[in-house]
Parts: structure tokens; C-alpha cells; sequence
């Protein structure tokens, strides 16, 4: 699924604090079924969390965010969050979202200008993230053009296909 | 122009053929690539999101991806039985060479056993702790699996070359292991992502006198302090330990003597206490006087951090004419087959079961957990990678992470102790 970068978001915070790891976002081993992570996900932080998170809520946390395992976080995309704001991120957990095109997004500063509950805006195009009713913002990193292109193709494993398919081209090109 | 040792292992992989540095941004060629139950059902979840019909329409070179069934093995349940037998039937399919299959162990462990990545080498695997190879002065890396799906393909992978730590480690090593305490202590002292993105490189007095068991304990856990790579150098023990596992050529990585380091970290591990994760997060260290007395229901060693000789040997050794506390469980797991048959010949199973320690199929069972899993209040100790909440079960119970030598301890006290008040000898 591709995602647009330029797009605005803007959602309700859900707070979270630092180093929350993939064992509370994807608890697989106890729940292996999409359906059961879906209610389980981050309840270890956030009991209530997986009951009433809403479609396009976005959710902001400290540092080192998804850190542990290399299991991606697509859970949260499951249950409707827009995005992830933090203040930064654990490289595989990166990796996981930029690979299935899943919006991310590193902000230092953020914790310090949002609260719970507030609704905030992430601004990819001026690389800003502002908090609604205090007007408070921070910028946040931008990626590198390569990384951008894998969001705009939807994820690695399109990016791959489109390399494969213009590799099977090229052979049968040379063939005839 | 001088170089860390991540700085040559990405311009020697760099497809374009010219020297990287910390910072840039390239394509590598993979020598190697470690595949564990994702082979199957999240690969073929990878290729349905692309558009290919019936999965992935082939490997790059199939004698260098290496598939082994180390999670779900033996399975415990029937949908995990019948995730590995999709993952049989994609090996079939795509005609891989090495498959591990009905060989229990922690894939990491097995990629070490039998000399699958080398010094040198850039080796991927869709595992966080594929950063353990770093032991052997291989660069193991860990990707996610739609990284993974394009590694299949192409044989190759987008990276960042990571700026480099150098941590110094001095001082002597005692007669039992200490890697854990070592890495935990830089995890109080510094915060459980110091090494964020980075390559760590070891160096010091202690590294020649640190076993390659210790240095995979070291390199493994890379990944909870952050890091991508987690480097040893290349030395005698490094050559001893690769000479009957293979006979392919390899270049080992040297670091320049005048390299750009980030940042250097030093420490003398002569006067450092018994160190103790505490409950939820890796970084919530201290030395083990401050849990002292905390009650436990279950203790464990093993996994791709403790689940080695030198751990068991010390929990052996030391449960030798004592018996674990009455109501403990205390559960051990060589790594391997070929761990565990070292432990059987050394006489040291004999020495557990009659201390009255549950000896577990080697694997990833106890880590994560397939086997052992604690209810509500509970308490573990455990010589194992992670203490989140809910890792060894219920998200209700407490985990404590310490070394092989503090669990063990804790197993024959029934509480956290420091291990010199349990045993008179140390
Ligand atoms: S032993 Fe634990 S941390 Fe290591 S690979 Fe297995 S599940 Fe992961």
C-alpha cells in the first residue's frame, strides 16, 4: 500500500513513554492471530488502549521506540493509528516501517510540546509536527530521497517487484 | 583514508565498488542470508503486497540462504506445525541447500556450529540478534522481513554505514563468565539504546581472554543497547574457532589504527558487582545487592545470549552436591545439538537433573516462550535476552535479567542473592 508523504495527518495523541519495545506493540507469541493482536496490542503500557484507540489517532512516544525483536509494527496500522511520532526510533522498528511503507516519523522534542488526548498535526512537506491548540511544534527528520521513494512505491517488496519485472523485460527484450 | 571496521565491511559489500564512510548511504552485496520461520508464511504475506501470485519467484543463489527452524521447533502447537511445514514446502519450492530442520537450536547458534557466516562476510538474517555474528568478526546484520524478500531476490540490500563505539573492555577474566554482567552494566550506566544505529567495536585487554561464548553474549546483546553491528576483532581464538567449521577463504575485518570513532566507552571490569536488569527494560540496572532477597518462581539459562557451554558449564559447576530451592523451576537450554552434546560428553547434564534443574530441548523455547511460561506475580530470573513485560508469559509477572552465574544463585536461594554469599568457593 503505497503512502503518501505529503499528505497531512492530524489525530489524537496517544502518549507513550521511551524504549516501548515490540513485545507490548506485537505480542505474537501469546496472541497469533492479526484479530488477537488487534486486542492486545500495547496493553502492557496502555490497558484501555486496544479498546478504544480510534481510526486516524495518532500515537507519540520517547525514545527508542520498537525496540527488541525485528517484528514490524503493521498491528498498529491495523487498528487505525495515522501515525508515529517519537522522539526516536529503534533501527529495526525503522527499517520495518519504511520497508512496508507505514508512517513514521522522528521529531525530537516532540514529548515536551503534546499530552495525551491533544490533537496534533505532522506536516511532512514543511517537516513539522505542531501541537493544535498550543501551536507548539518541533521539526522532524527528513528522509533521505531513496527511503522516500520506497514510501511512495508502497514498501520494499513492491520496489522489488518493479526491479524484477523491468529485469524480465530486459531478457525478453534480448531474446527476441 | 582510514576506516572502522563497519566502514570496510560496507565498502568491500558496496555494489558500486567504491569506499563508503560513516553516514553514506548504499547498496550491498549479501554473502549470507538467515531465514528462521519467516521463510514461509510472513514471506509469502511480503510477496502477496508486491502483486506475486503464489510467493516468491525465486532466490538469488540458493546456496546462500540458510533456513533453519529454530522458534517453533519442535512444535508445540498445531498451527506452528503447520507453519513449518509451509516453511519445508518453500524450501522445496525455491531449492534451497541448507535447511536445519529437524535439528532443534537457536538459529544463530547453528549458523556458528557449522561455520555459515565468516569473518568478514556481510551476513543478513531476519532476525534481530543475526547482530551475534559480530563474535566472530562477521557482520551480521539483522533486517526485517520485507528486507529479507528483497535479499531473496537480488542478493542484496539498502544500508546506511553506521558511525562507530569503540567500547574498550580491560581488566582480567575471572573463572566464570561475566559477558552479561558487562553488557548490562553499560546498559545502567549508559541507557538501553547508547549504541542506537551505531557499530560497536570491542577492543581492550580483556577481549583476547574473553571466550568466543562470552564475545557471542557481548555481540548479541548489540542489539539491546541499539546497535547494527557489534564487532570483535579478528584474533587466535577467532581463527581456532573457525578452522573446523570451514574450509571456504575469508578476509577478516581490521579497523585502521587512526579510524573515526563516534564515541569510545572504557571500562575496567576488575571491580564490577554482579549486575541485575529489573523489571520492564534492559537498561534498569543495578548491581544485584539492590534486588537482593526478591523472591522467585522460575529461573532460566539459555538463548542466543547464555545458552552456550561456558553457561552451563558455571551452572553445572556450581549445582554440583547442591539442589535447586524447593519450588523453584529452574530451566536450562543449550543452544544447540551441538551445544547440548558438549554439555553431555563434559558430564555437566548429569550434574543439572540431579540438582533438580528441567533440562529443555535446545532452541528459542524458554525466551520467548514456548516452554515455561509464568502466571500473574510471578518472578523469573533470567539468563536470557529480553525482561519486557509479558516475554515470559503473563504481563502481570516480574523479570529479572542477570548472568548465568546470578541465576543459578538465585535458583539454589530461591531469591536474588549475590552469588559470592550462595557460594563459598567463588
Ligand atoms: S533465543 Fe530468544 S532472543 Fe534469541 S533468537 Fe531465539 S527467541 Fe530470539
Amino acid at each position: 500500500m503505497s503512502f503518501d508523504l505529503n499528505q497531512l495527518i492530524k489525530g489524537k495523541v496517544w502518549k507513550f513513554g521511551d524504549s516501548i519495545e515490540t513485545d507490548a506493540i506485537n505480542p505474537y507469541y501469546r496472541y497469533p492471530t492479526m484479530e488477537e493482536l488487534k486486542q492486545h496490542t500495547m496493553e502492557a503500557y496502555r490497558p484501555e488502549f486496544p479498546k478504544e484507540v480510534k481510526p486516524g489517532d495518532i500515537v507519540v512516544a520517547g525514545r527508542n521506540f520498537g525496540c527488541g525483536s525485528s517484528r514490524p509494527g503493521l498491528v498498529l496500522r491495523e487498528v487505525g493509528v495515522a501515525a508515529v511520532v517519537v522522539e526516536s526510533v529503534a533501527r529495526l522498528f525503522l527499517r520495518n516501517n519504511i520497508s512496508r511503507a507505514i508512517p513514521i516519523f522522528m521529531a525530537p522534542g516532540i514529548t515536551q510540546i503534546v499530552n495525551d488526548g491533544e490533537v496534533l498535526e505532522v506536516d511532512y512537506p514543511a517537516g513539522i509536527v505542531r501541537n493544535s491548540r498550543t501551536g507548539a511544534s518541533v521539526t522532524m527528520r527528513k528522509f533521505p530521497p531513496m527511503i522516500e521513494q520506497i514510501f511512495k512505491a508502497g514498501g520494499l517488496p513492491e520496489f522489488a517487484r518493479a526491479r524484477y519485472e523491468a529485469e524480465l523485460a530486459k531478457q525478453a527484450g534480448s531474446a527476441r | 583514508m582510514a576506516m572502522t571496521m563497519a566502514e570496510k565491511l560496507f565498502s568491500r559489500h558496496n555494489l558500486d565498488g567504491t569506499p563508503v564512510v560513516a553516514g553514506d548511504i548504499l547498496t550491498a552485496r549479501i554473502d549470507g542470508a538467515m531465514c528462521h520461520y519467516h521463510a514461509a508464511e510472513p514471506m509469502m504475506e511480503a510477496a502477496e503486497q508486491a502483486g506475486f501470485k503464489g510467493g516468491l519467484p525465486r532466490v538469488w543463489d540458493p546456496d546462500r540462504v540458510f533456513v533453519l527452524l529454530d522458534h517453533h521447533q519442535p512444535a508445540l502447537s498445531q498451527s506452528l506445525a503447520d507453519s513449518n511445514a509451509a516453511v519445508r514446502r518453500e524450501v522445496e519450492r525455491l531449492g534451497i541447500t541448507c535447511f536445519h530442520d529437524a535439528e532443534p537450536g537457536i538459529s544463530h547458534q547453528m549458523m556458528a556450529d557449522y561455520g555459515l557466516m565468516r569473518p568478514g562476510e556481510l551476513v543478513v538474517g531476519n532476525d534481530s540478534h543475526t547482530i551475534s555474528y559480530g563474535a566472530i568478526n562477521s557482520g551480521g546484520i539483522g533486517i526485517t522481513r520485507a528486507d529479507m524478500f528483497y535479499v531473496l531476490l537480488f542478493g542484496e540490500l539498502w544500508f546506511q554505514v553506521p558511525t562507530s563505539l569503540k567500547v574498550v573492555l580491560n581488566g582480567r577474566q575471572p573463572n566464570y563468565p561475566i559477558a552479561k554482567d558487562i553488557i548490562l552494566y553499560l546498559a545502567g550506566l549508559y541507557g538501553d539504546d547508547f549504541a542506537g544505529s551505531m557499530s560497536i567495536e570491542y577492543s581492550g585487554t580483556l577481549v583476547p581472554q574473553l571466550s568466543i561464548d562470552s564475545r557471542m553474549c557481548l555481540s548479541a546483546h548489540g542489539v539491546e543497547v541499539g546497535a547494527k553491528l557489534a564487532l570483535f576483532p579478528y584474533d587466535d581464538k577467532t581463527r581456532e574457532f573457525m578452522k573446523s567449521r570451514t574450509d571456504k577463504p575469508y578476509e577478516p575485518l581490521v579497523a585502521d589504527a587512526d579510524a573515526k570513532y563516534e564515541k569510545e566507552i572504557v571500562l575496567n571490569v576488575d571491580d564490577m558487582p554482579f549486575m541485575v536488569a529489573k523489571p520492564h527494560q534492559f537498561g534498569n540496572v543495578g548491581p544485584v545487592s539492590e534486588s537482593a532477597g526478591v523472591k522467585i518462581n522460575q529461573a532460566q539459562i539459555g538463548s542466543c545470549a547464555n545458552g552456550r557451554f561456558e553457561d552451563i558449564e558455571i551452572a553445572a559447576r556450581l549445582l554440583d552436591g547442591r539442589r535447586v530451592a524447593k519450588g523453584v523451576r529452574l530451566l536450562i537450554s543449550p543452544a544447540s545439538q551441538q551445544v547440548y552434546l558438549q554439555c553431555l560428553k563434559a558430564g555437566l547434564i548429569e550434574k543439572l537433573v540431579a540438582a533438580g534443574a528441567h533440562v529443555i530441548t535446545p532452541g528459542c523455547g524458554i525466551c520467548q516462550p514456548k516452554v515455561g511460561f509464568i502466571s500473574d506475580k510471578e518472578v523469573c530470573i533470567t539468563a536470557t535476552t529480553r525482561n519486557f513485560k509479558g516475554r515470559k508469559g503473563s504481563i502481570h509477572a516480574d523479570i529479572y535479567l542477570g548472568g548465568p552465574l546470578t541465576v543459578v544463585a538465585a535458583a539454589v536461594a530461591g531469591k536474588i542473592m549475590d552469588p559470592r554469599e550462595v557460594f563459598s568457593e567463588l
